[in-house]
């Protein structure tokens, strides 16, 4: 491996990481949005930026474009109070308008301008070690590396100061407030380091897959824990695996490295979304078709419990009366058979004692919502652990 | 070029008219059908659609190698819908929200797709020059027979449209309701969604998959402004987008180095601007001036109460009072009494104002009121 | 015997993971005025919302004089939440009321004449006919009540359902539409209303159901409304002096 092509995936790193902290709370304040409508907004900031400074790594550049990124948010929220159109439609109106104009900027004064459009939305991370950051004669390193390593470090910083606030914000708004923390001061500041964070990273990884960064890694942790820290690290391992395996396929395919990002980065999120133990699809269809079950197997019990006269209980009376959908009578009867809660005789079928008690159980805990009256049950229902 | 020389140009250049045309039908179908995305709170899923577009446009090519729009439109359609299909499916099977799994899907399709046509442009045999243009759209690119397709599928879905207008209204308005009528709502919603995938798919070669969902909300939020009548508002919604689409390639056409796909989301854009300012039902403009007028009209009450409260002290209500006793009285003015005198509620006489029957008869209606 | 209007048999819905209606039975006759109560959380719109098919249960069966519900839509009209539509919606309250007369055109056909005739009835029995060109976001929450139910009425159906009819109505129109619910039951329809009030319930109707996740009770009022119930139902122990 030589020099540049170290430093480029520890920028792609850096970035990863820097985006992945801030979009776990977009992606659990539902906000994922957000970030789409930021990373292309932004772009006439920079352009602006540009002009004045000439050159893209300069803080002010920066500063003046992540507010435009905050202004966006806000000239969203006022067309939302205005209630004139819908939320949703609010975003799609104002991103689009500013990034047209950014757009416009860029081709009006291509020859000022060293930007190419097709930089705005991929990047130009292979070029980042050559923009090296000198102080007096000294090579220091990427210029990137330092914007974007600086950039991380305040968003880590704020992330441990703030964490307790963040944390009960993201959950509870009202207590938030309540404890005195102002859910606006804590909005905003996501916000704004969401648009440093996202002006810092759309140098190399463009505007689009800047939203790839931050949302697909917070969105494949979400789907494996509920826990915020375990998300966050989950999140950060998933950029820097996506940074470094993105940057190797890129160098397989000759393509664009922000693109490779992006499709490991949904690769992963794939594997999770189909895999993914408790809420991974494959999980999910297997469980409700169980639950199905079980909650045939519980209607079956209950109708037992409620009927005492033998036309109801007769075995054939499950497939007249009963209307089973999707699951098989057989099923839930073998089941029950199976679980010793119900004896047939003379195609009558009744209740066992065990399978009363469970009935009773499940009743209770359906009616009140409280789970100590089925704590053993769990480990073999499905049902119960919504 | 000048603007001017332009519409001249128009008649008699058969490039310019094709394009012109093309936009303009653009602009009428994506408005159109945009408005039911806003009505139906999806605005964003344009957006995610237009961006999962891109890899079906660049497996198309990698499949045939074919340059022609029509071949990677279809593959733009099938990864969009794709695209749409998995958002449902993802909200629907997961605890992740719509506006995660929106944000997913636009991202890394669209990340896919950058991949893919990096790859294409570093072929040996890549005649790659048209795939750059489903980026910000390049509506010089549109011939002829763009045109007649666009018209075709405007065609099909006006037809559609009014055929089954009165089952997309319901189900807009109360999907539930719907339902217990006995509709398919499943059928109705499938249609819908399909011909907004289509609308996107059919302008990517001209505003490009960056910009393409603007052209579906800006005519649509626009026009509701100005009514209170779907089909009013769809109509509009129409004229709006075609509108924008001819203004846009025009302004892009007459000026050096703008794309057309901006500028046309800008002339929407301004046609959103104006709407939410000036329109005169909803805008923010007359909103003001009614709210100004209502607390003007409210002032001008309170002062008639006060009067009300002293000449009822009198047997005789029209019983001549001094102006200056006013004087105290907040919100009094010179101006308001004589609006109250124009309102015939009190007549003025030098320095003395006395109530007449009418005032004295309103003054009373407010009373009861409260 | 009295006809039964609406029977539901071991009815069980699951939203998700949670069971909400647990092995339902309820007969309810032809011509009452039924109230069905219960708290938050107890399943009382599913319950509608399972008979209406709007959600599919997973196991119980629905019937309506006696057939499934597809094949009686034209006997059943309902009024959802007001909540659960978007009152910006572009369209005039007498627009909303011909809504209610699409069920009996079918697919594609337009309603003409004779349906527009019916709604302008249907606003004039409820009060609105002077707003019937208003935007439907600029009536007050009651008025925007009286038009679901003049849509519903518009249907002319023999069994009513209404999902909240009062909730966020103003006293008058809380009386209009009570008013308007006993004349459709005296006129022999079946009214089956989510109710919130537990006060008015005597005053209002004639029949309840007690729901929560389980039934718990169904009958006429003057037998089965009572503190033994409404405790049973509501679970802490309720005590309210509802005898006036």
């Amino acid at each position: 491996m030589s020099t540049p092509q170290i430093e480029i995936q520890l920028i792609a790193a850096v970035v990863a990481v820097a985006c992945a902290i801030p979009g776990v709370f977009l992606v659990l304040r539902k906000m994922a949005l957000i970030s789409d409508a930021i990373s292309h907004s932004i772009l006439p900031g920079i352009v602006l930026g540009f002009f004045l400074t000439h050159d893209l790594n300069s803080p002010w550049l920066i500063l003046l474009a992540a507010v435009t990124g905050v202004i966006t948010v806000v000239l969203v929220e006022f067309i939302q109070k205005t209630g004139l159109v819908k939320e949703d439609t609010a975003i799609g109106l104002v991103f689009p308008a500013l990034f047209s104009i950014g757009v416009l900027m860029i081709s009006r004064n291509a020859s000022d301008v060293h930007m190419d459009v097709d930089a705005v939305l991929l990047g130009e991370l292979a070029f980042a070690p050559f923009d090296r950051l000198l102080v007096s004669g000294m090579d220091l390193g990427p210029k990137s590396l330092w914007v974007m390593g600086i950039i991380l470090l305040i968003t880590l910083g704020l992330l441990w100061a703030f964490f307790k606030e963040l944390k009960v914000s993201t959950f509870d708004a009202g207590l938030s407030a309540a404890l005195g923390f102002s859910p606006v001061v804590l909005h905003y500041g996501l916000m704004s380091v969401s648009s440093i964070t996202v002006v810092g990273a759309f140098d190399a990884v463009g505007a689009i897959l800047v939203v790839a960064l931050m949302i697909a890694p917070a969105a494949t942790a979400y789907l494996l824990t509920h826990d915020l820290k375990k998300m966050l690290w989950l999140s950060v391992i998933f950029g820097i695996s996506a940074a470094i395996g993105g940057y190797w396929l890129a160098h397989l395919l000759d393509a664009s490295i922000a693109g490779s990002i992006t499709a490991v980065l949904g690769f992963i999120f794939l594997l999770v979304y189909w895999f993914a133990p408790n809420k991974g699809i494959i999980a999910v269809l297997y469980r409700k078709r169980q639950q199905r079950i079980e909650v045939s197997l519980l209607t079956f019990l209950l109708h037992l419990n409620n009927h005492q006269e033998e036309s109801e209980r007769h075995i054939n009376h499950l497939n007249e009366h009963i209307n089973w959908q999707k699951v098989r009578s057989e099923a839930v009867v073998k089941l029950a058979l199976e679980n010793n809660m119900i004896t047939v005789e003379d195609q009558l079928v009744s209740l066992t004692d065990k399978g009363k008690e469970f009935t009773d159980l499940a009743l209770e805990y359906i009616l009140t919502n409280k789970d100590e009256h089925i704590e053993h049950l769990k480990k073999d229902f499905f049902l119960f652990r919504g | 070029m000048s603007l001017g020389e332009y519409f001249e140009l128009l008649f008699t250049d058969y490039t310019l008219g094709v394009i012109t045309l093309g936009t303009a039908i653009l602009g009428a179908v994506t408005g159109m059908l945009g408005s039911f995305a806003v009505l139906r709170k999806q605005s964003l899923l344009g957006d995610a659609i237009s961006h999962a577009a891109l890899p079906g446009i660049a497996l198309a090519f990698l499949f045939t190698g074919a340059k022609d729009s029509n071949v990677l439109l279809i593959g733009a359609l099938i990864s969009g819908l794709l695209g749409a299909f998995w958002i449902r499916g993802m909200v629907k099977n997961t605890h992740l929200k719509a506006d995660t799994a929106l944000g997913l899907v636009l991202s890394l399709f669209f990340g896919l797709g950058m991949l893919l046509l990096t790859y294409i442009q570093k072929l040996p045999n890549a005649n790659q020059a048209g795939l750059d243009k489903y980026l910000f759209g390049q509506a010089a690119t549109l011939v002829a027979s763009d045109v007649w397709i666009m018209v075709a599928i405007t065609a099909v879905s006006l037809f559609i449209l009014l055929l089954f207008w009165k089952e997309f209204k319901l189900l807009l308005f109360d999907a539930d309701y719907t339902k217990t009528l006995g509709f398919n709502t499943r059928f109705i919603d499938t249609l819908i969604t399909f011909f907004i995938v289509i609308a996107i798919v059919i302008g990517l070669q001209t505003v490009g998959v960056v910009l393409m969902s603007a052209m579906l909300l800006a005519p649509a939020a626009a026009a509701r402004q100005w009514t209170n009548k779907l089909s009013v508002m769809i109509g509009l919604a129409a004229f709006f987008g075609a509108f924008s689409g001819v203004f846009g390639t025009a302004i892009s056409a007459t000026q050096s180095n703008l794309s057309t796909g901006p500028v046309i989301v800008l002339v929407a854009a301004f046609f959103v601007l104006i709407s939410f300012v000036f329109s005169p039902g909803r805008g923010l403009l007359f909103r003001e001036i009614r709210f100004q007028k209502n607390r003007r009209e409210l002032e001008l009450k309170k002062t008639l109460q006060f009067m009300y409260s002293i000449a009822k002290t009198h047997e005789d209500i029209s019983h001549p009072h001094a102006v200056k006793i006013l004087n105290n009285f907040q919100g009094f003015t010179r101006k308001t009494l004589q609006q109250m005198v124009d309102k015939k509620w009190v007549t003025l006489d030098g320095t003395m104002w006395s109530m007449t029957a009418l005032g004295y008869e309103e003054a009373e209606n407010l009373y009861s009121q409260t | 015997m009295e006809k039964i209007a609406v029977s539901v048999d071991d009815l069980t819905v699951a939203y998700n993971y949670k069971p909400v209606l647990w092995d339902i039975d309820l007969a309810i006759p032809e011509g009452v005025l039924m109230a069905i109560v219960g708290p938050n959380g107890a399943g009382k719109s599913t319950l509608i919302k399972a008979i209406l098919g709007i959600i599919d249960p997973i196991a119980g069966s629905i019937g309506i004089y006696g057939k499934p519900y597809e094949d009686q839509r034209q006997k059943v009209a309902y009024v959802p939440q007001k909540g659960s539509v978007d009152w910006d919606f572009p369209t005039t309250a007498l627009d909303v009321v011909m809504m209610g007369t699409y069920g009996s055109l079918g697919w594609i056909k337009r309603p003409g004449k004779a349906q527009k005739k019916a709604a302008l009835e249907a606003l004039e029995k409820v009060g609105m006919l002077p707003f019937k060109n208003r935007q439907i976001s600029q009536l007050s929450g009651g008025q925007q009540q009286r038009i679901f139910l003049a849509r519903a009425l518009v249907q002319n159906a023999a069994i009513y359902f209404m999902d909240e009819p009062f909730q966020g109505v103003d006293a008058t129109t809380e009386k209009a539409i009570v008013n308007i619910l006993k004349e459709l039951r005296k006129t022999g329809k079946t009214v089956i209303v989510v109710h919130h009030d537990l006060q008015t319930v005597p005053e209002y109707f004639d029949w309840v159901t007690f729901l929560n996740v389980k039934k718990i009770a169904t009958g006429p009022v003057s037998t089965i409304f009572n503190d033994d119930n409404l405790t049973k139902t509501y679970g802490i122990n309720y005590k309210v002096s509802l005898q006036q």
